[in-house]
Parts: structure tokens; C-alpha cells; sequence
């Protein structure tokens, strides 16, 4: 029956893209229509999977073998397990969704035929990607999906969006060569592309690579590495984030389909090959600093930017970072879970945007700002209650994980960073909260605390349950923390660090909600405006793209005249 | 006694349709019609006949593209009696490309300085003022000629690297791959999309010969001369305005690649036939596209001057973003199966050669992605008038995405029938890693 389900899944997509591309134009909308029903019973499917994984066990379809006449270059395989069906009833519920949402809002498009297609088509290739059989395969619909992701978010008439989709193109096949050379020093190495066999033998065959005189590296952390840009590119790390701002000028759906879908392969390749990764620390600790650095870099210049849609983007990037530091910590099934609410969350606020952007066009006071003249009391009540929150909620956590969840957080750093960090941004939700600050009730605080206590909750008991499904065996999972465990002074200044953080950004916001004037060296405050000025230009990074590629031409020109050419 | 009879019924079948094209040649059309017709005909001989021909170390595949790139070429040129010509010769090249092929020495040095002579004395008589004169073009296919005679009359070393020379001309590496150039853009008609795969093919079959008896201090050389070759015709294709010559220093990009596996590997295998094979086939059809462009707006046009061809020509816009796809390396066509073969199975030879190659594979998405979206994207021009592929011109261009699909997705024993399939570089060299 799964195995079924494993072919029943991509067909239904692929009929759903040939429903909508095949046949004359006169009945396109009710084509269109139709196409929906293939989608939504592949998300039906993939549940079906989903609920059969754990009781039937992975499966494998190969149609290739290397000894038979059959074999195939490109070797066309299914491997589908929990990650690949949980995966697969995400990328389908949110397809249906988002295609539903397309039909109409494209409606009067005259390109929204090959757009459904396209659609149709990525789903399918996401598809085959979350269940490949090999790493070969993988990376063929890895390819694939760059050149689908180029014809998405271009318009054909728009000069800035074609610029956008040429540079997506060009970032990803950079962070895709990495993937190609990790694939082909794998295969040197290993000798197999299967990705059981190549976890059994580089467990069982461990080795150092020489790729220059005098400097050996780990072949595990050689290959996991490349791979690792490879993640990078699609997952928009930085520095190859800068294709994600330049291709918003996409129709919405496909932003919720992006963001909700696309982007998340980085953080599903690594859990693929979880094991393998799960042999380097040094890889892990190259994406803990990876993903921390875009983490900060999205957030901040999210908070900069004044245009919805790139708001959205950066915050997108912001949390794919998130989701990397989560996987450098060895967290691999938080990050799973992590990619799955941000996709859920992130399509929903983006199939929104469009009514908004429309809403504010038409109301010019939209969003409405009114209310601030009631902002200026200070309301002890409500700051109270969001100081104990902040105190009170870590200290919950700890006491959740520790006692009921049997989580040894003296063992796990990765936990320990983890939950420092849910403190640091959970402080800032409460912070952002403290906004409505001349409401001085006794209703918001209980409303605030309750929803706060729900969320922590649900969210532990939600992420412990998720791991137990995807890693069943505890062992697994334990050896992936310890394998990114950090230096000890690292790991206690990050420590610090998060909590002075915390505290510093409260008594600082205190002071200030109640009046005090908070002394500020005069550096600091010019330091502020100019950061300011860079984030709000997504720190110069598109000049710099920019300036690489034109002095790129200028070298390559350079040297075609310095040869004799045939063009003179 | 009947097989050695073969490769010359093989070679003699094109030259049959030579005489036919001759005895039609008031016809433009019936010429064209003939030319298809003796190619196909000739590609089917060849399946009839080929478990009777003896394999060559690089496969029977150049055997097979070798016609199809025929037919392609003929189909997607529009009748004109000055198209008389070059199809006819495109019959001509296939003769001798098969006899290069089949015929088996001293015929096939033979048939491959004929090959030669011939395209140097088309270069000479045929040059325009956009396409001046080549010298340097016509005297690499020189060196060529000399490079083949060499071997055919001196001994071991000189007859080695007498037929590298000649291999790189053909097989286009720097510095000798100025003939390849010349002929791929003064060659007049259909014949650059014919050429741009028979000479890598034949040069490839060549190699295939000479590679495994070469001495191992020329190969080291030749490994260099690749590696600078495939960054060389990189960067000058990133270079190129004019759209054949972006596709001549791109495919020579290619071939260097090809070059640097095959010295590695002291040896062309099948594989490395698919690369050459899939590379000749994706730029043939990548040319037969600009002759569509050329067809329509002039032999001179610029393409910084086209635009929005995507929205006003469908079908065309299809088939040439799947070309580029193909050409640049992207799956599932036969350069990324080519590609991935070779890169899957040659021996770790040198890190830093292989980094070198995957950056000239970078590149081709850069400049071929470039030349895509120049012409398919952005407004449609009103000084322009768009009308989309003829049914020979789709008929051409759709012939050579299927190929190249086939190429990617074929089963790998049809190119590799004699190797083992369990043993894996790995395995035959773990000290190379191990430490």
C-alpha cells in the first residue's frame, strides 16, 4: 500500500500539471479547476503514507540496477520514510492550498496557464526531491527546481524581476556546484550514491582527504561541507540569501509556495543525510555559525525594511537561518518541526499580503494609526506581567524538559543554546506585546500569560513527540547533540551573552516606557542611524553582487582583448 | 568477408545520395528532401548493421548521432537554392565521417585528411564581410592534416603525438582549436550545426585509439592544456556578443572538459562518447535555433537587437530554453548524463582539476542562461514581426531535444556493454584517499 502511495503521490501532480498544459485554450479556467482535485488527492495520499510509515517501515523503488540492461544514467529511485512523508503531506497540503488560492487570484492573468502549470510541475519535482531514492536523484530534482524557481519568479515583460530571476538562477547553480563536487567526492570515496550504503560505509571507512599538499581534512567533513553549500543556496544563507529579496516580485502564491515549500530544502537535505553530517562536527559547527549569522543579519534588516513583501522576505531568511543554527546544534528533528510551522505560518501571511497591498492602496490611512495617541501611559500591570513571563517561562521550560520530558539538559548543550534562544525571542514577543502599554487590564495579562503557557506547552510536548517520530531510536538523536557539541568558553559566552541580552533589552525598555531618560554614549546613538542606513539597504549586499558581477565582465573583457579574438 | 564489406556500404550510402542530390540539384527542395532521406536511410543501415561492426573503444554511439545530426541540419535550413550546397556536402561529411568511423585502419586517417582538406578549401572560398577570411582557422585544420599524415607515416613517439595534434584540432583544445571555430562560423548553411558534432566525434574516436599508447609525459601536458582550455574557452564565451561565437568557445569549453577526463582516464570510453555526442548534438541544435533567428531578421542581426520572443513564438520558445538547458549542463539531457558519468567514474586524479572543471560547467549556465533570456525574454519589440517555428524548423529542433533526452535517460550498458558494473573507483583505489 505505501508503495503505492509512493508512486500515487508525484502522478497525481504530474496529471494535475498536464490537466492544466494540455489541450485547446477555450476551457482553460474549468482545466484549471479540474487540476485541483489530482492535487488535493495527493494530499490525501500523503497522509496516507504518512500514517502507514511507521507501522509498514521505509520502502525503496529502484528503477535502475546496475547489473541489468535496464540501468539507468540517471538513477530513478524512491526512498520514502517518516521524513519523506511528513515532508510530502506538508508540500501537498500546502500545494492544494496555494493552488486553490492561484485559480482565482490569477484568474485574469494571461500567462496563468503556463503559471498553473509551473506550479503543478514544482510540486511535482519537491515531490520526487523529498523521496529520492539516491543522492543522484536527489540532485537531479534539486537542478531541476533552480530552473523552475527562475521561471516562477520572473515576469517575461519586467526588466527588475528578469534581473531577479537571472540572479536566483546564478546564486543557485553556484551553491548547486558545491552540491555536485560533494556528490562526486561521496562517490569517490564511498563508492555508492545509496543513501543507507553511504552512511554504513563512511561510519564504517573513516578517512582523510588531502586537497592540498600539507592539509588533510576529514572526508566526511570534506563531503558534508560541499553538501552543505549546496543546503546553503536553497535555503538562502548567507551570503547566498541575496536571491530570495530578487525574486519577490513573483505573483504572492508563489511566495507562499517559496517560502512554505521551496526554501525548506536545505534544512530537509541535511536531515536526509543526517547521519553523515552527524560524523563532522566541524560541518556542524560551520552551519551553527552559518544559520546564527543570517538568523541576526535576516531579522535585523527585516526590522529595517519598509516594503511588505520584502519584510516578509527577510523575516523568511531570518528563520531559515533559525532553522540551520537549529541543525548545527545537531537538532535536526526541531528543525524539521521548525520548517514545517514557519511554512504553515509563512504561506498563510503571504497568500494575506496581497489583500492587504491591495487594502492600502485603496485606504490611504491604511493601516490605521489612531490608536497611538492612547499609547502613552505606562501601564505597571502590563509590564509586570511581562517581566514575571520572562523570568517565569524559562525557568518553565527548563523545569518541563528536565523533569517531565526527561530531556538531559546537562548532557546537551544544543538544548541548553536552544532554549536560550526560545528565552531571547519569546522576551522579544513579549517586548513588541508591551506596546499596548496604557492597557492596564487585568484581562490582557491573563490572556497573555494563558496563550504564552499554551504555546510553550504545546510547542514542547509537540517537538518531543515530533522527534520520538522522526529519530525513534533516542540514541540517534543523542549522538547528533553530541556530535555538535561546542568548545566549553563557546558555549558559556553564548550562554552570557543570551542572557544579558534579555535582561539588558528589558531594563532598557523599562526605563524608557517609564520615562527615564537612559544615558547613551553619543557613539552609539550615531552608531544606531548608521546601522540603521545599512540595514535598511540590506547591508549593500546587491551593490556588492552587483560590483563582483561588473568587474567580473570587466576581467573577462579585459582578457578577451588581451587574446586575439575571433569577435574583432 | 560480408563484414569487411560493411563500413564501405556504410560510407558508400551518403555518397549514393550525393548522386541522387546531383542528379535533383534543379530542385532545391527535392535536394533537401534527398539529403534527409539518404541520412535516414543511412541511420538505419547503420542500426541494421552495427552488431556486425566491430566496437571501438568509445562505443557505437558517434555512429548513431552522426546521421541524426544530419537530418537535423537539412531539416532546419529553409529551401533556397543557395541551401543546395551544403547539403549536399552535409552527405559528404557523412560519408567520410562514417568512413572515419568504420573503415578501420589506413582508411580512416585517410578519409579524415579528405574530411579536412575539404573544409579548409570551403573556408577559403567561403568568408563575407561580417566573416572575413580566417588564416589562423584554415591553418590549425593544417596542422590537422599534417598531424594525421604524420601518423599514418612515421613510427612511435612521433605518430602519438602527431594524432593528438591532429585529435585537438578536430576535438577542439586550445591552442589548436581555431579550425573548429572558423568552420563553425564561415562553414555556409546547414554545415556549422553538422560539423560542430562530427569533428569533436571523429577527434574523440581518434583519441580513443591514440590515448592508451601515448606517453605518459604528453598526457600530463595535454591534462594541463585541458584544464587552461575549459577556463580559456569560459571566459571567452562569457565574452561573446555574437551568438555562434558564444557557442563555439562554449562547446570548446566542453571539449576541453572532455580532454581533461579522457587524459586522466588514459582512455575514451563510452561515456565520454555521450559528453561528446550530447555536447555536438545540444550547440547543432542551438544553431539550428539562431538560424531560425537568422531566417527571419538577416544573417547579420544582432541579438542585443531580440527580444520577447517567448510570449510571440511558443514553440520556439520552448524548444530553445530546453536546448539551453541541455547545453548548459543541466539534467535530464545527455551533457549533464555525459557529465556525471564522467565525473562519477574517472579517477581521482587532481582536486584542483576538478574544481576547475566544475567552474567552466558554472559558467556555461552564466552565459548560456544569458543568451536565453536576452532573446526569449524582456518586451516584445513593434519594429519585429514574430511568426513562430515552421513544421521542418519544430520538426529539426525537436528531434534534438528528444535525442538529447534519450542520451540522458538511455541505459548506461548501451554505452558501457563491456564494463564491470560493480566495481566503482572506490574500491579500485581506496589508497588514493586513505591515509
Amino acid at each position: 500500500m505505501l508503495l503505492s502511495l509512493a508512486l500515487i503521490v508525484p502522478a497525481l501532480l504530474l496529471t494535475a500539471a498536464g490537466i492544466v498544459m494540455i489541450g485547446g485554450e477555450t476551457p482553460r479556467f474549468i482545466r484549471a479547476k479540474a487540476a485541483a482535485f489530482p492535487i488535493g488527492l495527493a494530499f490525501l495520499g500523503a497522509i496516507g503514507a504518512l500514517t502507514l510509515v511507521p507501522s509498514e517501515g521505509p520502502i525503496t523503488v529502484r528503477f535502475y540496477d546496475r547489473a541489468s540492461v535496464a540501468s539507468f544514467i540517471i538513477p530513478i529511485g524512491f526512498y520514502v520514510d517518516r521524513l519523506s512523508t511528513v515532508m510530502m503531506t506538508l508540500i501537498t497540503g500546502v500545494s492544494t492550498i496555494i493552488y486553490c488560492y492561484s485559480t482565482s487570484y490569477m484568474h485574469q492573468d494571461r500567462h496563468a496557464r503556463r503559471y498553473l502549470a509551473l506550479i503543478c510541475l514544482t510540486d511535482f519535482v519537491l515531490i520526487c526531491m523529498v523521496s529520492s531514492g539516491n543522492l543522484m536523484m536527489l540532485f537531479l530534482f534539486w537542478q531541476i527546481l533552480s530552473y523552475l524557481l527562475y521561471l516562477l519568479a520572473h515576469n517575461h515583460a519586467h526588466p527588475a524581476t528578469l534581473a531577479g530571476a537571472f540572479k536566483t538562477f546564478t546564486l543557485l547553480r553556484v551553491a548547486d556546484t558545491a552540491f555536485l563536487a560533494g556528490i562526486v567526492l561521496a562517490y569517490q570515496l564511498y563508492g555508492t550514491l545509496e543513501f543507507q550504503e553511504l552512511f554504513a560505509r563512511a561510519a564504517a571507512m573513516p578517512m582523510t582527504i588531502s586537497i592540498v599538499p600539507e592539509m588533510d581534512v576529514d572526508a566526511a567533513t570534506a563531503v558534508t561541507l560541499l553538501l552543505f553549500i549546496g543546503a546553503m543556496g536553497k535555503s538562502a544563507q548567507f551570503p547566498l540569501h541575496l536571491w530570495l529579496p530578487g525574486s519577490l516580485f513573483a505573483p504572492t502564491p508563489v511566495h507562499a509556495l517559496l517560502h512554505a515549500g521551496i526554501i525548506n530544502a536545505g534544512g530537509f537535505l541535511i536531515n536526509r543525510l543526517a547521519p553523515l553530517f552527524g560524523m563532522s562536527s566541524t560541518t556542524l559547527h560551520v552551519a551553527f555559525v552559518v544559520g546564527t549569522l543570517t538568523a541576526a543579519l535576516g531579522a535585523t534588516m527585516m526590522l529595517a525594511q519598509n516594503d511588505i513583501k520584502k519584510t516578509l522576505g527577510f523575516s523568511t531568511i531570518g528563520q531559515m537561518g533559525y532553522m540551520i543554527m537549529e541543525c548545527g546544534l545537531g537538532a535536526f528533528s526541531l528543525a524539521v518541526f521548525h520548517l514545517i510551522a514557519h511554512g504553515l505560518f509563512k504561506a498563510t501571511v503571504f497568500l494575506n499580503c496581497g489583500n492587504v497591498i491591495h487594502k492600502t492602496r485603496q485606504e490611504p490611512h491604511f493601516p490605521h494609526t489612531d490608536h497611538e495617541d492612547g499609547e502613552t501611559g505606562f501601564s505597571r500591570l502590563t509590564w509586570t506581567t511581562g517581566f514575571v513571563t520572562t523570568l517565569f517561562i524559562p525557568l518553565l521550560i527548563l523545569l518541563v524538559t528536565h523533569g517531565v520530558l526527561r530531556i538531559p539538559l546537562l548532557e546537551s548543550q544544543g538544548t541548553v543554546i536552544i532554549l536560550f534562544f526560545i528565552w531571547i525571542t519569546s522576551s522579544q514577543a513579549i517586548l513588541t506585546l508591551t506596546r499596548l502599554r496604557a492597557v492596564a487590564s487585568w484581562k490582557v495579562s491573563a490572556i497573555m500569560l494563558l496563550t504564552l503557557l499554551f504555546i510553550v506547552f504545546v510547542y514542547l510536548f509537540a517537538v518531543e513527540s515530533f522527534t520520538a517520530f522522526l529519530y525513534p531510536n533516542p540514541e540517534e538523536v543523542a549522538s547528533y547533540f553530541k556530535a555538535a557539541d561546542l568548545p566549553d568558553w563557546l558555549f558559556d559566552l553564548i550562554v552570557v551573552m543570551a542572557a544579558l541580552m534579555t535582561i539588558f533589552g528589558w531594563s532598557y525598555l523599562y526605563m524608557r516606557a517609564h520615562g527615564r531618560t537612559v544615558w547613551m554614549p553619543a557613539w552609539i546613538e550615531g552608531l544606531r542611524s548608521r546601522l540603521y542606513t545599512v540595514f535598511l539597504n540590506r547591508i549593500y549586499a546587491d551593490e556588492l553582487y552587483r560590483l563582483i558581477g561588473s568587474m567580473t565582465a570587466q576581467l573577462v573583457h579585459r582578457i578577451d582583448k588581451l587574446e586575439r579574438g575571433w569577435s574583432r | 568477408m560480408t563484414e569487411a564489406f560493411i563500413p564501405w556500404l556504410l560510407t558508400g550510402i551518403p555518397f549514393l545520395g550525393v548522386l541522387v542530390s546531383l542528379a535533383l540539384w534543379s530542385d532545391p527542395y527535392r535536394v533537401k528532401t534527398s539529403t534527409i532521406i539518404w541520412s535516414i536511410i543511412s541511420l538505419a543501415s547503420i542500426v541494421g548493421m552495427a552488431n556486425r561492426l566491430p566496437t571501438p573503444p568509445d562505443g557505437l554511439l558517434p555512429l548513431y548521432v552522426l546521421p541524426l545530426a544530419a537530418v537535423v541540419s537539412a531539416l532546419g535550413q529553409p529551401v533556397h537554392e543557395n541551401h543546395r550546397f551544403p547539403w549536399t556536402m552535409t552527405l559528404v561529411f557523412l560519408g567520410l565521417g562514417i568512413g572515419v568511423l568504420t573503415a578501420g585502419h589506413p582508411f580512416d586517417p585517410l578519409c579524415l585528411i579528405s574530411l579536412m582538406l575539404i573544409i579548409m578549401l570551403l573556408l577559403y572560398r567561403h568568408h563575407s564581410t561580417l566573416w572575413p577570411i580566417s588564416w589562423w582557422g584554415i591553418g590549425s585544420l593544417g596542422v590537422g592534416v599534417v598531424g594525421a599524415g604524420l601518423s599514418l607515416a612515421a613510427g612511435p613517439p612521433i605518430s602519438s603525438v602527431a594524432s593528438l595534434a591532429a585529435c585537438a584540432v578536430l576535438l577542439p583544445l586550445m591552442p589548436f582549436h581555431d579550425g573548429y571555430l572558423t568552420a563553425l562560423t564561415r562553414l555556409p548553411g546547414s554545415l556549422p550545426s553538422f560539423i560542430v558534432l562530427l569533428l569533436p566525434v571523429l577527434g574523440l574516436h581518434e583519441l580513443a585509439t591514440v590515448m592508451p599508447t601515448t606517453p605518459n609525459e604528453f598526457v600530463a601536458v595535454v591534462s594541463l592544456l585541458a584544464l587552461v582550455s575549459s577556463l580559456y574557452g569560459a571566459i571567452k564565451a562569457l565574452a561573446q556578443s555574437r551568438v555562434r561565437l558564444l557557442l563555439g568557445y562554449g562547446s570548446v569549453s566542453f571539449f576541453s572538459i572532455l580532454w581533461w577526463f579522457v587524459a586522466g582516464a588514459h582512455a575514451a570510453t563510452p561515456r565520454a562518447a555521450v559528453l561528446a555526442g550530447a555536447v555536438g548534438l545540444a550547440t547543432g541544435g542551438l544553431l539550428v535555433a539562431w538560424q531560425v533567428i537568422r531566417t527571419r531578421y538577416g544573417d547579420d542581426v544582432d541579438p542585443q537587437a531580440i527580444s520577447g520572443l517567448a510570449a510571440a513564438m511558443p514553440k520556439y520558445a520552448v524548444l530553445f530554453s530546453l536546448l539551453g538547458l541541455a547545453a548548459m549542463g543541466l539534467p535530464p539531457f545527455g551533457v549533464f548524463a555525459g557529465f556525471m558519468g564522467l565525473l562519477l567514474t574517472a579517477p581521482p586524479s587532481s582536486t584542483i582539476g576538478l574544481f576547475i572543471a566544475l567552474a567552466a560547467w558554472l559558467a556555461a549556465s552564466w552565459y548560456i542562461m544569458q543568451m536565453v533570456q536576452q532573446l526569449l525574454f524582456g518586451t516584445r519589440r513593434a519594429e519585429l514581426r514574430y511568426a513562430d517555428l515552421r513544421y521542418p524548423e519544430f520538426a529539426s529542433l525537436l528531434i534534438v531535444v528528444l535525442a538529447l533526452l534519450a542520451l540522458g535517460l538511455a541505459p548506461t550498458s548501451l554505452y558501457a556493454s563491456n564494463q564491470d558494473p560493480n566495481k566503482t573507483p572506490a574500491r579500485e583505489r581506496p589508497l588514493v584517499w586513505n591515509r
